[in-house]
């Protein structure tokens, strides 16, 4: 059984196909990347895959369970940052991390999680007196809290400066080094290149590309991912 | 359960961490209290104004404002339902009212020499359903108005005229006959009168029946129309 598998994700808003038959599957223990820019359908795919949206068409499995029919027992395995969430302006730091450890069954220690994520200084602060960067510290660690087997992210580094964006590369290489499953979803391709394992270039709701970084550069004839994008993207129109 | 009690817990402290509600729901009514030289005849209308601030003059901003900076969806991909979260602020405003009740029949019992109710256990119950039935309200406006500012601003002018006519905080025979018409059909009368038949220790069924019809006629009604985003 693969980790994720997708075949024929289609999903329609009125006239717009935000997602257009996309299949691709993630091994267990990958850093897989969705890789295109706003309106490529990223998004969508990736909250069929948390079972926020229902497909129109075709088949999502995570760890062999439908998402849209499973929501929340898959919510205990899956750990998952979304784009522009956020929490209650009042609510801090520490509390934040210690309410959601007691959403799950077997969560990471919440405070180790605090630690690692450098989150120990801000502890006592409130959500709504954190810079932009920090929030998306907090809202990492507590797509983590849970001790998830696979971790999705959305915009992992958007809002960081470029200390702040080693940093969470750092910490997603130690995840993988767990054995965790990650699925990236960026417009930053310097990110995916550095981070996946292997990549889904997404255009206007398909996937034009898919394989590791270095095979896509090396079958575009580009000297890097964002270069092989824009090959690619070019040739689909 | 264990989600759903550090949920409470959570909203019952933010809840405690916003100087407005904390003003509104126990010093204010104690002001009322000692302008009226400590008559215990207001206190079962200002436990009904107590609630009302809470139900319809803080939660419906909370709630609109939780879907609108999309906190319920991220609660959504946790294992705890975002319904759950709407059950915690329930519950926090309910304990919250609770709080600020106790303090004021309190002072009025010990600093002003106050009569005690006369049936705590009705009075407790009908605090309980006019509780429960200004929070039903309050999803309802929280479920017809989209954004957090709008869903504030109806609560406060929905919340205002009915603590004044319903008889919550003037007692209704000070007001002129036409006005009192209109205290006749609002949700908090009921509240009031069922709060005054617990003071006194009269039973009386009437009124904590239309309370629990305004109750699931209101959670019905925002159930219905309630949108998580």
């Amino acid at each position: 059984m693969e980790t994720i598998e997708v075949r024929d994700l289609r999903k329609t808003y009125g006239d717009t196909h935000a997602v257009d038959g996309v299949t691709f599957t993630v091994h267990s223990g990958e850093t897989f990347g969705i890789v295109g820019h706003n309106g490529a359908g990223k998004t969508t795919t990736v909250e069929c895959l948390i079972g926020l949206k229902r497909p129109d068409a075709g088949t999502v499995r995570v760890l062999g369970e439908d998402p849209a029919q499973r929501r929340r027992a898959l919510a205990q395995r899956i750990g998952a940052q979304l784009q522009d969430s956020s929490l209650p302006e009042r609510l801090k730091v520490a509390e934040a991390l210690r309410l959601f450890g007691r959403f799950y069954r077997e969560p990471a220690g919440w405070r180790e999680v605090m630690a690692r994520w450098g989150l120990e200084s801000l502890a006592g602060k409130a959500f709504g007196d954190l810079s932009g960067g920090q929030r998306q510290r907090l809202m990492l660690a507590l797509a983590l809290v849970g001790d998830p087997e696979v971790v999705v992210l959305d915009e992992l580094t958007t809002g960081l400066d470029p200390v702040a964006r080693r940093e969470t590369w750092r910490l997603v290489n130690d995840l993988k080094a767990a054995g965790t499953t990650v699925v990236l979803v960026s417009h930053y391709f310097d990110e995916m290149e550095a981070l996946c394992d292997r990549v889904a270039v997404f255009a206007r709701g398909r996937v034009v590309a898919m394989g590791s970084p270095g095979e896509i550069i090396a079958r575009t004839g580009t000297a890097s991912l964002e270069e092989a994008y824009f090959a690619l993207e070019g040739a689909g129109r | 359960m264990k989600a759903f009690t550090a949920l409470t817990n959570t909203e019952l402290r933010l809840l405690l961490r916003d100087p407005a509600s904390m003003f509104f729901m126990t010093a204010f009514p104690l002001m009322l209290l000692v302008l009226k030289r400590g008559d215990s005849g207001a206190v079962p209308g200002y436990l009904a104004m107590i609630a009302a601030i809470g139900g319809m003059g803080a939660l419906p901003g909370v709630i609109a404002s939780y879907r609108e900076r999309k906190v319920l969806k991220r609660l959504a991909v946790t294992p705890v339902t975002p319904v759950m979260l709407l059950g915690a602020q329930l519950v926090a405003q309910i304990l919250a009212g609770l709080g600020g009740s106790v303090l004021l029949v309190g002072v009025s019992i010990t600093l002003f020499d106050g009569e005690p109710p006369g049936n705590v256990l009705l009075l407790a119950a009908a605090y309980l359903l006019c509780a429960v039935m200004v929070c039903a309200l309050g999803f309802v406006i929280a479920a017809l108005v989209r954004n957090a500012r709008g869903a504030n601003l109806v609560g406060m002018l929905v919340m205002f005229p009915m603590i004044f006519l319903s008889g919550a905080a003037v007692p209704r025979k000070a007001l002129p006959d036409s006005l009192r018409q209109i205290g006749d059909f609002l949700p908090l009368t009921p509240a009031v009168e069922a709060l005054g038949h617990g003071w006194a220790g009269t039973a009386a069924v009437f009124p904590f029946m239309i309370l629990a019809g305004i109750i699931v006629a209101g959670t019905a009604t925002a159930a219905a129309l309630f949108r998580w985003e």
